[in-house]
């Protein structure tokens, strides 16, 4: 397939992952704030700005570090190029472009989320629970929609390549925020730290994951096992590590063979890695080590498939 | 059936052609069926109906964009529920008509880039030919497949208050349209299923698939890899490339995706480069290639035509078509068919004044109120004078402009365009249309019946295109079951 086509479906869906992490983030957020002592937190108001790697971004626009201004930034800010109604607008400018090679089902869907945001934007709709919950049920049904119509052949393993390198990377940032040095210690089992824990995982649905496994009360290193090394969890490191792995598998083998050695790397350290060592290496080192090399692999897969030499 | 509340049936005006009604406001025998069913409707049913092709059109994204329009919003072209019905006979005769048209264009086009005949003859002035800035001087003598130069031909048709049909413009470049046809037909068929029990209808639905085989026949090897080459999204006709595209089942290129090397053209893609033998191009001559044309075309690829010119990879349509479609090689096109086929034209032309000649310029600056002026090379609408609907100042200003030039202007009488019933706020009503039929040259000539049926929705006016208020309709050729059609 043409690259510049494959290019267009990875960053489709990477943006539109982009825009359901956001969402999913800022739903968290938003909910903790509403417990009882948390709201006057500054730390927990610009949380989701850390996460998300736009705290200076949101400064520079001289916001108030409230909760609401907060989200409304990361929702609603045309300026910030993350921000959900941006990804929601380049994932559908990306696949605008390619239509010719996505099904009529998930252009109408995508197209039809991006009119929907419209008429929410002139409404002046808040950046509140109803909206990221529409947001995330919007990315689930086009990830849907493309299972059920489009044939599974190159360019829906790009799509799929966009998605899971997107999701390891936000799964990895939500924890590496949550268990920052100076954030909430990992042994600290007061109540704020069980609401803590518990956003954690339901940001990243795995609030159940975590019940079924463990079947005990939530505590921080479990939490680190499960959304880092759980191979069934469709958001942990490693599951999509190994959805890439697989994924490259099926792409044409002889310009891929850097992106294929980095995610092989990468994907060994966390089949056969165990939670000690984590903690030997330092979890938050650990997290950022794996940001970096999340990166340089989707570098490795631009350049194997999708830049126009 | 009749409905309690039926929609008023306005009338046209007198000394108009209505494809539905005849002179007497009685129902034409082809439309007959249809009336009976249109009858039976209330305003309130229809206008429900046009609002949900309304919503499904925006869903499915087919919207163009206008030129001249910074804010770079997509509109709608409005699509009239109401068809436009043509009965077998006279497509018979206006698909006899177009064959024969644009098989003398052909022909004309590789004359003119070769023996150049026709010039020598005399039938054609060679001025109007050799200084005329379509014709694509790197031309000369490059050999293209079958002498095919134009494969697809969208022809402007007009229907006169005398009841003919009188050929407007050939577009010979690349020509749009299509998928507004195909559009209005599949949308016709979900809104109103039972208009096609009805009556036997001629399907368009196979369009994709005339014109894979029309580009597939253009190469000159087994199995070649054929590609649509888009401008990009950002053009105004962008929806129709991907839909064409995607119909075919062919990549959708941009100027970027492909390279010429050692004389070939390849594609970039995900497993390397692919070689590429035909090219479906949807940007024009100048903007092909920055090397051999417009060097600032972003568009292009560097080195295209050298490869063109080694026989390398076939273009759609070919380089320098131009050249016929032009506004003042019109008036020769019947000369053409007499001087290559050696038969009289069947499609007839609108009587045309070249205002370069000073005889014709004296008539029509004489004549300005009456008349339809147009610029040699204009297209869209745009840069016209409509005299009638004219104010005084509009044609006062207009005569400065074409008397500082005259020789890029041509005009013509005032064609009372043919009015067919249109769904509007006043109820059915007569509103002015013309025809664009789809014509395919491969190993032989070919077009699926009937067209796009351009409307101009705003009362009494002539302007049918779309950037100017213009809406589209289903154009309808009944099967050949007589005149009355039903089944």
């Amino acid at each position: 397939m043409l690259s510049r086509v494959a290019s267009n479906l990875y960053w489709m869906s990477r943006y539109l992952e982009r825009a359901e992490s956001m969402a999913r983030i800022l739903d968290v957020g938003q909910s903790l704030a509403l417990l009882a002592g948390r709201s006057g937190d500054p730390r927990s108001a610009i949380e989701p700005l850390v996460i998300t790697d736009t705290l200076d971004d949101f400064r520079a626009g001289g916001g108030m570090a409230a909760p609401e201004e907060v989200a409304r930034f990361l929702a609603w800010d045309t300026r910030l190029a993350s921000s959900i109604v941006n990804c929601l607008q380049t994932a559908r400018e990306n696949a605008r472009s390619v239509r010719g090679s996505i099904t009529s089902e998930m252009w109408e869907n995508i197209n039809d989320t991006w009119l929907q945001l419209q008429r929410h934007r002139a409404a002046g709709s808040p950046a509140d629970s109803p909206f990221f919950e529409w947001v995330k049920e919007r990315s689930h049904m086009f990830r849907g929609i493309t299972g059920a119509t489009l044939r599974q052949d190159q360019p829906y393993l790009f799509i799929r390549l966009g998605t899971f390198i997107e999701r390891g990377d936000n799964t990895a940032r939500i924890l590496s925020v949550k268990q920052a040095p100076g954030s909430i210690s990992p042994d600290d089992d007061s109540l704020s730290s069980y609401y803590s824990l518990s956003a954690v995982l339901r940001s990243v649905s795995a609030f159940e994951a975590y019940r079924d496994t463990y079947r005990d009360t939530i505590d921080a290193r479990r939490v680190a096992e499960l959304l880092i090394f759980d191979p069934r969890l469709p958001r942990s490191l490693r599951f999509c590590v190994e959805q890439v792995d697989q994924i490259l598998q099926g792409l044409p083998e002889n310009p891929g063979r850097l992106p294929r050695r980095l995610a092989s790397i990468l994907r060994s350290r966390l089949a056969y890695g165990v939670l000690d060592e984590v903690y030997a290496y330092g979890l938050h080192g650990f997290l950022e080590r794996f940001l970096r090399e999340n990166v340089r692999l989707g570098d490795a897969l631009n350049t194997a498939y999708l830049e126009l030499k | 059936m009749v409905s309690p509340n039926p929609i008023p049936l306005i009338p046209p005006g007198p000394g108009i052609h209505d494809e539905m009604l005849d002179a007497e406001a009685a129902v034409r025998a082809h439309y007959r069926s249809y009336a009976e069913w249109l009858s039976g409707c209330s305003s309130d049913w229809m206008a429900g109906k046009r609002a949900e092709a309304d919503l499904i059109f925006r869903r499915t994204g087919i919207t163009f964009s206008i030129y001249g329009d910074d804010s770079g919003t997509e509109r709608l072209i409005p699509s009239d529920v109401v068809p436009r019905i043509i009965p077998a006979d006279e497509w018979r005769f206006l698909e006899r008509g177009l064959a024969q048209r644009v098989t003398a264009i052909n022909r004309f086009l590789a004359d003119i880039y070769h023996g150049q005949d026709i010039l020598r003859a005399g039938v054609i002035p060679s001025d109007q030919i050799l200084v005329n800035d379509q014709y694509q001087v790197a031309m000369i003598g490059v050999k293209v497949p079958h002498d095919t130069y134009a494969h697809i031909v969208g022809v402007d048709i007009v229907r006169h208050s005398d009841g003919r049909y009188y050929v407007l413009e050939d577009n010979l470049r690349v020509p749009s349209g299509v998928s507004y046809m195909l559009s209005n037909r599949k949308m016709m068929m979900r809104l109103f299923p039972e208009l096609f029990r009805r009556q036997a209808i001629e399907p368009v639905e196979h369009y994709p698939s005339l014109l894979l085989s029309t580009l597939r026949a253009a190469a000159l090897v087994d199995d070649p890899v054929v590609v649509l080459l888009t401008p990009g999204r950002y053009n105004s006709a962008y929806f129709e490339h991907s839909f064409l595209a995607q119909q075919m089942g062919i990549e959708l290129v941009e100027g970027q995706d492909l390279f010429v090397k050692d004389g070939y053209v390849y594609m970039r893609t995900t497993s390397g480069p692919q070689r590429v033998d035909v090219i479906y191009r949807r940007i024009d001559d100048s903007f092909l290639d920055p090397l051999a044309f417009r060097p600032d075309s972003m568009l292009g690829v560097p080195g295209l035509f050298s490869a063109y010119r080694l026989g390398h990879v076939v273009i759609a349509n070919a380089i320098g078509t131009g050249v016929a479609d032009d506004k003042s090689i019109y008036p020769y096109v019947p000369d053409m068919i007499r001087f290559y086929l050696g038969e009289e034209p069947l499609l007839a032309n609108v009587p045309t004044w070249q205002c370069r000649k000073p005889d014709d310029l004296a008539h029509v600056l004489a004549h300005l109120p009456e008349l339809v002026v147009k610029e040699v090379h204009g297209a869209g609408g745009y840069g016209m004078l409509v005299g009638p609907t004219s104010s005084r100042a509009e044609i006062d200003a207009f005569r400065k402009v074409l008397e500082a030039n005259p020789s890029n202007y041509i005009a013509q009488p005032t064609l009372s365009l043919s009015s067919c019933p249109t769904f509007v706020e006043e109820g059915v009503a007569p509103r002015h249309i013309d025809l664009r039929p789809f014509v395919l040259v491969g190993r032989e000539v070919r077009m699926v019946p009937g067209g796009l049926t351009r409307v101009a929705l705003r009362k009494g006016s002539l302007v049918v295109n779309s950037s100017q208020g213009g809406g589209t309709k289903d154009t309808w050729v009944l099967a050949d079951a007589g005149p009355e059609g039903d089944i």
